[in-house]
């Protein structure tokens, strides 16, 4: 009998993980793409709306403010919206010089205001700066996002699947730990709900990405009480911890200034964590990355991640300071080095490749030099470090199945146990591979395909990218180029994980025992990847949509008070 | 920013990059998902499935949480092999090698980890604790069929152990099936494939004479008969197993034309038994006009046969030419024509003369069998292997056996007592 009734939700379950992100992902690319309005450039034939905060002044096609006179240079000026609200102009690289109201105007910049005349060589523009009120009239002309889509439904469909994962743990655990698996699964569902309620009564009406995160936890939470279920409890504090850190830190990162100001201290904290575990770390499965206190352990390396972003990502202004520049490629190098040091492969590629993605963001000309060449030592490095523990891996990559035993126990074991879960999945808790080594963290895709089936495997994958969509797009709404460098690199990293996890573990990519991001156990892992959320979160400037987005209104509101 | 926006777009390549990579493990989820899915033996550790006989008696049951074998210790015993273990000792037992019905896999809802799922095989256990009896300690074979429908009714292979109570000391080759994983030297049951090829290339078989004086000379090697046959026709040199007319053939016909129909009548090949690859034998092609040649020709020399490959010989000689592929599972859907209809028959008649001219059909009361001996020579002193194959000619009781006796000496007394002993119990059941 209960039997059956597993059978039956294994069926249904995948239908409603399919409505939760179908709904999340309409919400997300809901409607066009509405800019911004933050002030005007007008020149002798036309207005120029300026979309950003931080804008590129020049000639060529990819400027934000694009003059074909060829008497500019191809990026001739920056022009930044600082936190007070207050303008400022930067000279970059002009041929010709740039001059407000007849003054020169350095690379330090040049305080701004309404009808100023710039002159960028010899064209003579004047720049417009709109108030409060007349920002809040452009604002409330925007679309409202959630008009179709509505979170509440969506979050109603992510709680029945949440029960249908719980009920099929109830009926397959042993009795002892089923209040326990019970108690996490309400624990996260009550959470999820008070989220939403925070939300409400702050007015944000953005929720997707939270939505997404707390479907991954869900199949988080179905990992830990299938393979570990006494750790359930300590897992859902971890979760909550991490929502927390989610909203402290997109609190935090609403002032652009204020979160500019902590990047050279964050780097130190970062760079201070990496040399305690160097120096204190503990070794666990070949990787020096653990520091035990007392009966906890956690992992370093998943915090430097929330730092390098922080640290890596900048304002436009500043991604042509050369100082800017080298402080972030040093940062760089020493984090993949000592994860070199640590023999933590899987977290230095990530690393790395997140390093060539802001790299690749922020380049500007000098910069794409410099970037390549620090890029290739860096890979040099960590590829003679790192040799004789790739080698291994490397050989066994495509021909697991050829060393069942050895080294291709762990993906032929999990290929296996995965395809025996078929489209639906044995039902929660029913499977075989949970018992196996590393298998909740390393090859949890399997696991998750082997109980919850190949549907829900997909879903977790697609959800994960979904978020990586949602920060691409959200680059062209991009205020800052700070928040935008933060959400696409995050995307990237969680993408680059997500990867190395899910086709590490089958075969397609060489095995590295990566964390599936949101899915993997490992408390640090998890909260690291609540906190990586809010650079995503920080990316969504949809009208009145993310919480670590600033709306005018309230502003004015603050003004006139 | 423009800039910015458009360097994104990096992102989005590398996430289109895993949708990529998603594709393709789906597409080899496909194609090798259920290679994957059964690989190991835990694929069926979390099913429910009773494993019977014909009849149903229980031969392997395994669900919350017990796994157990057949209740009757002889039976556990006689079916050893048939069945393998949980342990996935015996590669070829139905518990390794049916992982596919046991777990009632399919792409579409992996392995049925709930339901319970029943498997009959068409052996008869009765059939195989009757087998494993007369061979009585001895080391062999013995693999029973229904030609017509291909259904295995008996398969004993011994030395065995109970998996239950198995000893400290495991048996030496215990844990092999010796009717489809081991070849043995064939002896005079290999006579049949020369005669085959002789009924189809020498066109005046029937009308010669062979002379036997108890042994003959090539090349100054000499090749020694049984007995001293006299002279006699083709019928009578079969049923007296003559080396002497038979090391004549093989050499008439060469090492090709005889290698060319071992092949042809399967008993150089491989062959699948349901999901089971059975073992190859051999056959040497040795020089023309050599002793090695005529000993070859009699089943001596490098020749090796695995007893499945026997049966589905005796098989399609017994079916008129047409072997039904035997099968566990159930009765069999494919069938290939092996040899011509004609020459079938003809061998089915000599193969009958066999029992009433020499082997006495007293030695098989009530049976209407049709059969070759063979006593295989060994060497290193030790006894021959005794082997006999062959068929009932009888469609009530459609029957074909291959039965070894590991140097049990005499292919009659040995392994002719045995099939006799499973023949009576197969059909007066
Ligand atoms: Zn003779």
């Amino acid at each position: 009998m209960s039997a059956l009734i597993v059978k039956i939700i294994s069926f249904i379950a995948p239908l409603f993980a399919i409505i939760v992100l179908i709904r999340a992902v309409r919400s997300m690319f809901n409607g066009k793409t509405q800019t911004e309005i933050w002030g005007y450039i007008q020149t002798d034939e036309k207005v120029l709306r300026i979309t950003h905060w931080e804008n590129i002044i020049g000639r060529t096609r990819s400027a934000d403010i694009h003059l074909s006179n060829p008497k500019v240079s191809r990026v001739h000026a920056v022009l930044i919206r600082t936190a007070k609200a207050k303008w400022r102009i930067f000279d970059i690289f002009s041929k010709g010089g740039v001059r407000v109201n007849g003054d020169p105007v350095g690379a330090s910049g040049y305080p701004l205001n309404d009808g100023d005349i710039i002159n960028l060589s010899d064209v003579s523009v004047r720049f417009r700066d709109i108030n409060e009120r007349q920002r809040s009239e452009i604002e409330s002309r925007r679309v409202v996002t959630w008009k179709n889509v509505h979170p509440a439904v969506t979050l109603l469909y992510l709680s029945v699947f949440q029960i249908m994962i719980l009920l099929e743990h109830c009926f397959t655990a042993a009795s002892e730990n089923v209040p326990e698996i019970a108690l996490g699964f309400v624990l996260l569902i009550l959470l999820e709900w008070f989220c939403y309620f925070l939300m409400r009564s702050l007015r944000k009406t953005g929720f997707e990405v939270e939505i997404i995160a707390f479907f991954l936890s869900t199949i988080g939470l179905s990992v830990i009480a299938t393979s570990v279920p006494t750790e359930i409890f300590r897992q859902m504090i971890i979760v909550f911890a991490g929502v927390v850190a989610f909203f402290l830190l997109g609190a935090w990162m609403r002032d652009l200034d204020r979160t500019k100001t902590m990047r050279i201290p964050a780097a130190v904290i970062a760079i201070g964590l990496l040399a305690v575990t160097l120096v204190i770390g503990d070794v666990q499965n070949g990787a020096k990355n653990w520091i035990f206190i007392g009966s906890t352990s956690i992992q370093p390396s998943e915090f430097v991640k929330v730092a390098f972003i922080y640290v890596g990502a900048a304002t436009l202004d500043r991604l042509f300071s050369t100082k800017n520049l080298i402080v972030f490629i040093g940062f760089s190098a020493v984090c993949v080095m000592a994860l070199a040091l640590m023999s933590d492969f899987g977290t230095a590629l990530i690393f790395f490749a997140t390093f060539l993605v802001i790299s690749f963001m922020r380049s500007g000309s000098i910069a794409t030099v410099a970037l390549a060449v620090s890029g290739a030592g860096m890979a040099g490095f960590l590829m003679l470090k790192i040799k004789t523990h790739v080698a291994k891996r490397f050989a066994a990559w495509g021909h697991v199945w050829e060393d069942v035993y050895d080294t291709g126990y762990q993906q032929t074991h999990a290929m296996s146990a995965g395809a025996g879960g078929g489209l639906f999945g044995k039902g929660a808790g029913n499977g075989w591979l949970k018992d196996g080594f590393a298998a909740n963290t390393d090859t949890v895709f399997s696991l998750v395909c082997e109980e919850l089936g190949l549907l829900i495997a997909i879903c977790a994958v697609l959800a994960v990218l979904s978020l990586a969509f949602f920060a691409v797009r959200n680059t062209a709404q991009g205020r800052s180029a700070y928040y935008s460098i933060a959400a696409c690199a995050t995307a990237s990293m969680f993408t680059i994980q997500l990867a190395l996890n899910v086709f590490g573990s089958v075969d397609i990519l060489p095995f590295t025992g990566v964390t599936f991001p949101f899915v993997s156990r490992g408390g640090s892992s998890v909260l690291a990847c609540w906190m990586l959320l809010a650079f995503i979160k920080a990316g969504d400037t949809r009208k009145g949509a993310s919480f670590v987005v600033k709306a005018p209104d309230a502003k004015d509101k603050e003004a006139k008070a | 920013m423009r800039k910015v926006s458009l360097r994104s777009s990096f992102a989005l390549i590398m996430a289109l990059l895993v949708i990529l990579g998603l594709c393709i493990y789906i597409i080899r989820y496909i194609n090798h998902g259920e290679e994957w899915a059964l690989y190991f033996d835990q694929a069926t550790s979390s099913c429910t499935y009773t494993l019977t006989d014909r009849n149903g008696v229980v031969l392997a049951k395994m669900g919350n949480g017990e796994k157990t074998y057949a209740e009757d210790a002889d039976v556990r015993t006689a079916c050893y092999q048939l069945v393998g273990d949980y342990g996935g000792n015996v590669g070829t037992g139905a518990l390794s090698s049916f992982t596919k019905e046991l777990s009632g896999y399919n792409l579409i809802t992996g392995i049925e980890a709930q339901d319970d799922v029943d498997l009959s095989l068409t052996v008869d256990s009765k059939l195989n604790v009757k087998a494993y009896e007369a061979l009585n300690g001895r080391n062999g074979a013995v693999i029973v069929s229904n030609y017509k429908t291909g259904e295995i009714l008996c398969m004993v292979s011994s030395a065995s152990i109970d998996p239950n109570n198995p000893p400290t000391e495991i048996p030496d080759g215990a844990y092999i099936n010796r009717c489809i994983s081991s070849a043995f030297t064939p002896g005079s049951v290999f006579k049949l494939v020369t005669l085959t090829a002789a009924i189809e290339n020498i066109d005046n078989l029937y009308q010669r004479s062979f002379t036997c004086n108890g042994s003959f000379e090539v090349n100054g090697l000499t090749v020694t008969c049984t007995g001293t046959h006299g002279t006699q026709t083709i019928e009578q040199a079969l049923a007296n197993s003559c080396n002497c007319a038979f090391g004549q053939l093989a050499l008439e016909l060469g090492a090709d034309t005889i290698a060319e129909y071992a092949a042809k009548l399967g008993l150089t090949s491989s062959h699948q038994l349901d999901s089971i690859t059975t073992a190859a034998g051999n056959f040497d092609k040795a020089e023309a006009n050599s002793a090695s040649l005529a000993w070859s020709g009699i089943g001596q020399y490098n020749d090796l046969v695995c007893p499945y490959s026997m049966l589905r010989l005796v098989s399609a000689v017994a079916n008129g030419g047409t072997v039904v592929e035997p099968s566990l599972l159930g009765v069999s859907d494919t069938e290939s024509e092996m040899l011509k209809g004609s020459t079938a028959a003809k061998i089915a008649s000599m193969m009958s003369y066999n029992v009433t001219y020499h082997y006495g059909e007293s030695t098989f009361p009530g049976l209407k069998i049709c059969a070759k001996t063979g006593t295989a020579e060994v060497g290193d002193g030790q006894a021959s292997h005794g082997w006999f194959v062959g068929f009932l000619d009888d469609d009530k009781h459609p029957y074909a056996f291959a039965v070894i006796v590991e140097h049990g000496g005499s292919g009659l007394g040995s392994a002719g007592a045995i099939a006799n002993a499973v023949l009576q119990a197969a059909v007066n059941d």
